[in-house]
């Protein structure tokens, strides 16, 4: 710990010096009497001054954690000597509050004392955060000297995005080949009737319509889709973040990608996903509770990094944007690098949906002529640039105010227009 | 403290020194409520240069109001200190604030005996005759020296 004076120090000392030159110079010993006691207590004070070697440990209930969720930690504070006064300040990082304890706590340890302050901390974002940084401050009884330090051990505390209910998803318009939740346009073995056909040698008897037998007077059998799995790619855009009134954009799609990946991976498809912003992240689709770990970790990581590089979608692997998947685009729509991606994407045949997270509620109309027609102006270039993506077959609705829910029936609504249109 | 010199001068010397004694009460709220330690000493300066001035006027032989005096100073310092201390809210023990009142008691009637042992020796050594300047140097020698060896920031250990 590092040794301090405090501001007793230089005021006694200043005193006790004053009362000794105006004894010398005014000849008066009741003066040397006065600052008698101040430089004694200077001199004692700093004699019996000692380091008092204080130690913490931290210890969180669990690494993992929802935002919103409460979380323990327990801070443990050892003295090898005694401490009169100790004060505690936990310094807590963005996006994290205290529900129980006061971050500036002051205790006395005896010798080899140990106590231990219990905290209640939620995380109020999603994010990996640094939980643990401590400034101590000791002082003895007599408070000339201090001791100062900044507690070392950290833990890192990774909190996920708060889950959302979603009962129905945008389906794909192409399947895989594996067994999943997805009625395939293909025909095969599966529940989800499909037609019906004449009877060939080695069908199945049980797949044989009667009824339609008897009205066409010769055998005819089922046909059916088969339940499949997907390829689905969240397409995150952390191009640029509008924020106001503690909620942003950004924050908001990851929940959605959060909520999203769950519930496909739940149905066995198979989720990768891909960052496209000032940092290019990506993760290849798989399938299961690992794969959702691994998203939820990558996404947590999450940030808008600055950057005026051009991005098109080249520089992501070939094995991200597998064949026939559904990219599933979260986006502002905001930045031109990302919408320009998503034309790219469409233009490769890849099924585009896109989720916009409204950024108009952060943005202000503006006070001056100039900057509410400029606001006007960009409303309809944003009218444009819609009506631009659902002309290309991407379906688009615009999330603000109403739930998740509503919006993936908006882009099912508009998907199943399109299909009726092709066909 | 102010009062004790004040009460005892003449009428010239009570106006000039309640004058004083406004400024130095008014410099220590100052200290309290803008959160400066560095002017607490100011303030406690302030009151005892009515005294030391009181002292230079009256010229008596030893005043034995000096141990009162040297005690009320320093218990107005360490309270000032205290309160400021205090600024910064930190939830503590149950009872600290009653122990600390208790110690800056105990350091009020502490510094009454040793100056009240000082003024005895005091007046004992004017009697035998031996040199007050020499022991007034000293003093004020051993207590630079503390503040300068003390005040010297020590690495952190480890």
């Amino acid at each position: 710990m590092t040794r301090t004076g405090g501001p007793r120090l230089i005021g006694y000392s200043a005193l006790a010096a004053l009362g000794l030159v105006g004894a010398l110079a005014l000849r008066r010993p009741e003066l040397a009497i006065l600052a008698a006691p101040f430089a004694l207590l200077v001199v004692v004070g700093t004699r019996e001054a000692r380091d008092p070697e204080v130690e913490l440990e931290l210890a969180i209930a669990d690494e993992r954690t929802l935002e919103g969720s409460d979380l323990d930690l327990l801070v443990t504070i050892r003295a090898r000597r005694p401490v009169d006064r100790l004060e505690l300040l936990l310094e807590l990082p963005r996006h994290v509050e205290v529900v129980t304890g006061d971050t500036v706590r002051s205790v006395g340890l005896r010798a080899g004392e140990e106590r231990e302050l219990e905290y209640t901390l939620r995380c109020t974002r999603w994010g990996v955060h640094e939980l643990g940084r401590t400034r101590i401050r000791a002082r003895d009884r007599f408070r000339i000297v201090g001791w100062e330090a900044r507690g070392a051990e950290t833990k890192k505390v990774k909190a996920y995005p708060s889950p959302l209910t979603l009962r129905r998803l945008v389906p794909p318009v192409e399947t895989q080949a594996f067994a999943g939740s997805e009625v395939a346009r293909v025909k095969g073995e599966g529940v989800e009737y499909a037609d019906i056909r004449d009877f060939v040698p080695g069908d199945r008897v049980r797949s044989i319509n009667w009824r339609a037998s008897a009205r066409r007077q010769s055998l005819v059998v089922n046909e059916r889709h088969p339940e499949r799995n997907a390829d689905v790619v969240l397409f995150v855009d952390s191009f640029v973040d509008v924020r106001s009134g503690g909620r942003s954009v950004l924050e908001d799609a990851v929940r959605a990608a959060g909520a999203l990946a769950t519930h496909y991976l739940a149905r066995r498809d198979r989720v990768g996903l891909v960052g496209f912003g000032g940092v290019l992240r990506w993760l290849q689709p798989g399938m299961g509770s690992t794969q959702r770990y691994r998203l939820v970790e990558t996404m947590i990581e999450t940030g808008v990094e600055p950057t005026y590089t051009w991005r098109d979608v080249n520089v992501i692997p070939a094995r991200v944007l597998p064949p026939a998947s559904l990219v599933l685009a979260l986006s502002p729509l905001v930045d031109p690098r990302f919408v320009a991606a998503l034309e790219d994407l469409r233009g490769r045949r890849f099924d585009v949906a896109v989720v916009e997270v409204d950024p108009i509620p952060h943005v202000e109309p503006g006070r001056t002529d100039v900057e509410r027609s400029a606001y006007r102006l960009w409303l309809l270039e944003r009218e444009v640039l819609r009506y631009r993506l659902e002309r290309l077959g991407v379906g688009i609705a615009t999330w603000g105010d109403r739930d998740l829910e509503t919006v993936l029936e908006e882009v099912r609504t508009f998907r199943r227009s399109t299909r009726l249109a092709r066909a | 403290m102010a009062a004790v010199p004040v009460a005892r001068g003449d009428a010239t010397f009570q106006a000039a020194a309640a004058r004083v004694a406004a400024v130095a009460f008014l410099v220590l709220v100052a200290a309290l409520v803008l959160g400066r330690p560095s002017l607490v000493p100011v303030a406690v300066a302030l009151a005892g240069g009515i005294y030391a001035l009181e002292l230079a006027i009256d010229d008596a032989p030893l005043d034995v109001a000096a141990p009162v005096v040297a005690a009320g100073l320093l218990l107005a310092a360490e309270l000032a200190y205290w309160s400021l201390d205090e600024r910064e809210r930190a939830a503590g023990d149950p009872g600290q604030g009653l122990r600390r009142a208790a110690f800056v008691a105990l350091l009020g009637v502490a510094s009454l005996l040793v100056a009240g042992v000082l003024l005895a020796l005091v007046d004992d050594v004017r009697a035998r005759g031996l040199a007050l300047d020499l022991v007034g140097a000293v003093a004020a020698a051993t207590v630079l020296v503390t503040v300068l060896v003390t005040a010297r920031r020590e690495p952190p250990q480890g």
